[in-house]
């Protein structure tokens, strides 16, 4: 009896130091981005309308909104945030349309926004842009001004209960190169600061994930490409799903 | 190996501005290498302007003082000459550099074999539009990124050409600019750009600046002491400003939305800061350091003969090659750094370059002194002054 527990004990031991580095790499929220990229300032509208059950989201911006690589639209880090956010809220329904494609800019976006934003109501728009613009290199200070306007439009429509989360370029060793990213992040940023959105900063997040070798799809081999862009979309999305829970967290904030 | 190259600083001068130059050079190749962590550490972070106003303000400084001599001298028509003779060797340096620019981006797209990748990175106008945009640089309405601080010189100098005269006014000429300068921008004129992009610097708000520094450069230092006194009020009151501008700076223009919030406001004016046309701010954090530093640092200070100014002073004396070279070396310096993210690499990367930049200041200056024995040794060449804006 006494041998047989004995036993047990040195089983559970050894198990115990097996799981041991496995508990270290349990990865945090948001596969693990760091924690400050995940907090939003508050995002009223959201939060009212996580309380009433029904969220509606309008989504803007370029190429990584619609496929961006992955294996099929539904793949894309928007459908996945729907997906992701009403499981993660039982009894949410999450009505999102999106807008925008390839190559389109922060002034196409605006005009998209104008179009449809008024019978789409939204209570949450999610806008990712900067990438071509910093590609083609158009004016940085005229993106910042239509950003502005743009918000502050959007904002005024439903009496200030329609929140804004601006998303910067894709992470890409390539376009760091090549084109001036930073002038474009900083500007977006203060921007975002200056009319009342949150900013997203997918760029810093994907930047840790290449770093950390968690996820870098541009040093990945061509045929893993495709597998390892919807696990990007699938993190990304996690991501702003913490990102957006943390905004909506229900006041004292 | 710094000990000799001492001896080829050319002496006589303001060796200050020269070793401002050489500074500023250095920091345009770390700020033209995304990526290098040294970019942590140049002017652009602590401070609204950055290299690029160091450098015009500069430039115009030594324009100033070496084709003003030869207008005195020669006239208005050899002094243009010169400077459009200047206009034709920066117009083909840029050239050369974009045909480099291009074959870079050639050859980092299909080492990294991006093509799958970001979608959008196939908008850029030169993958679109080959022919149409080999046309267009060479008008200057096409300037992809990090290649446009030689189309700004090249303007501005051609327009000190035409306004060569005026440096016998200075008190006109420089009213002059800043009505041009106000002119700019409160009617947003702008050179034709291709493709909806625009000129990332806009020459006629910058030329206010290169204006700044030839009435710098022409001025008597001692009466220009006056006008300036040093006031340790004034000047403290100054340290203040830049130490909360570069808090702002690092609190929230580059740093982390998170933690702290800035009011609205103070966001939406530094969203206003442009660079394109020279943002007031920009300009007034310029000539602020510039007033500290020509009174902190006086023309004889003993750093300014060691060692370590003088490689700078080296590379600030011969600024065009430099530039030159801190450009293309970014190129490589790019590609470098994109192929591996490793610290090794980022040191290799800014020793090589700082070493190259030196290098070819080290060559520039034993050339011309080459030149220059030459010419003495001949009594019958008329000797030259030595031109470097």
């Amino acid at each position: 009896m006494k041998g047989r527990s004995l036993w047990m004990t040195a089983v559970a031991l050894a198990a115990g130091i097996g799981l041991w580095p496995l508990g270290l790499r349990a990865e945090g929220p948001g596969c693990g981005a760091p924690a400050e990229y995940l907090v939003s300032g508050p995002l009223p509208g959201t939060s009212a309308a996580l309380a009433r059950g029904n969220l509606r989201v309008m989504v803007v911006g370029s190429a990584s909104t619609q496929a961006g690589g992955t294996s099929s639209p539904s793949a894309t880090w928007p459908q996945r945030f729907v997906r992701i956010l009403s499981a993660r809220t039982p009894g949410l329904n999450v009505e999102v349309q999106i807008f925008g494609g390839r190559g389109t800019t922060a002034a196409d976006h605006s005009r998209l926004m104008a179009e449809h934003g008024p019978g789409l109501r939204p209570h949450l728009v999610i806008w990712q842009l900067g990438t071509v613009e910093a590609a083609r290199g158009l004016s940085a200070d005229d993106m910042a001004d239509m950003v502005q306007e743009t918000t502050s439009r959007v904002r005024a429509a439903r009496g200030e209960r329609t929140d804004m989360v601006l998303m910067d370029p894709q992470f890409s060793r390539f376009l760091r190169a090549n084109a001036d990213v930073e002038s474009y992040r900083d500007k977006l940023r203060l921007a975002a600061a200056a009319s009342g959105a949150q900013f997203f900063s997918r760029w810093s997040i994907m930047k840790f994930w290449a770093e950390n070798e968690r996820l870098d799809l541009e040093r990945a081999p061509r045929s893993l490409r495709v597998t390892i862009a919807d696990e990007l979309h699938d993190c990304l999305a996690r991501a702003l799903v913490e990102f957006i829970l943390d905004g909506a967290r229900p006041a004292p904030r | 190996m710094a000990i000799s190259l001492i001896p080829l600083v050319r002496p006589g001068r303001d060796l200050r501005v020269d070793f401002l130059r050489g500074l500023a050079l250095w920091f345009i190749f770390i700020d033209h290498t995304p990526g290098n962590l040294l970019g942590l550490a140049t002017l652009r972070n602590v401070a609204f302007c950055d290299a690029t106003e160091a450098f015009v303000l500069l430039a115009g400084f030594a324009a100033g003082i070496a084709y003003g001599r030869i207008m005195e001298r020669e006239g208005w028509l050899q002094a243009a000459g010169r400077v459009m003779g200047r206009v034709g060797t920066l117009y083909v340096a840029h050239i050369f550099l974009f045909v480099v620019f291009t074959a870079q981006v050639g050859f980092s797209a299909a080492a990294l074999d991006q093509a799958a990748y970001l979608d959008e990175l196939a908008l850029d106008p030169f993958t679109q539009e080959p022919y149409r945009a080999l046309l267009e640089a060479l008008l200057l309405r096409y300037q992809p990124a990090f290649l446009d601080i030689l189309p700004l010189y090249i303007v501005v100098l051609a327009l000190f050409a035409v306004t060569l005269p005026m440096i016998r006014r200075p008190i006109w000429m420089l009213a002059g600019a800043s009505v041009l300068y106000v002119v700019t921008r409160s009617f947003e004129l702008e050179p034709p750009a291709w493709n909806g992009q625009s000129w990332s610097f806009n020459p006629f708000a910058w030329q206010l600046l290169f204006v700044i520094g030839i009435w710098l450069g022409r001025a008597d230092p001692v009466k220009l002491s006056q006008h300036f006194p040093w006031n340790r009020w004034i000047a403290l009151l100054l340290v203040v400003l830049l130490i909360v501008a570069a808090a702002l700076l690092n609190f929230f223009w580059h740093g982390a939305t998170s933690g702290i919030e800035m009011p609205e406001r103070l966001s939406g004016w530094m969203a206003s800061i442009d660079k394109t046309s020279l943002h007031p701010a920009r300009l007034a954090s310029v000539l602020i350091m510039c007033w500290l530093i020509s009174h902190l640092l006086p023309p004889g200070a003993a750093f300014l003969f060691g060692r370590t100014a003088g490689s700078f002073i080296l590379m600030g004396q011969h600024s065009l090659p430099v530039f030159c070279a801190g450009i293309f070396l970014s190129f490589l310096g790019r590609v470098a750094i994109e192929m591996s993210d490793s610290l090794l690499m980022q040191v290799l990367v800014n020793v090589a370059g700082l070493a190259a930049m030196l290098g070819v200041g080290a060559v520039s200056a034993w050339y011309d002194d080459g030149g220059r024995r030459k010419a003495q040794a001949l009594p019958t060449a008329g000797q030259k002054p030595k031109v470097d804006a």
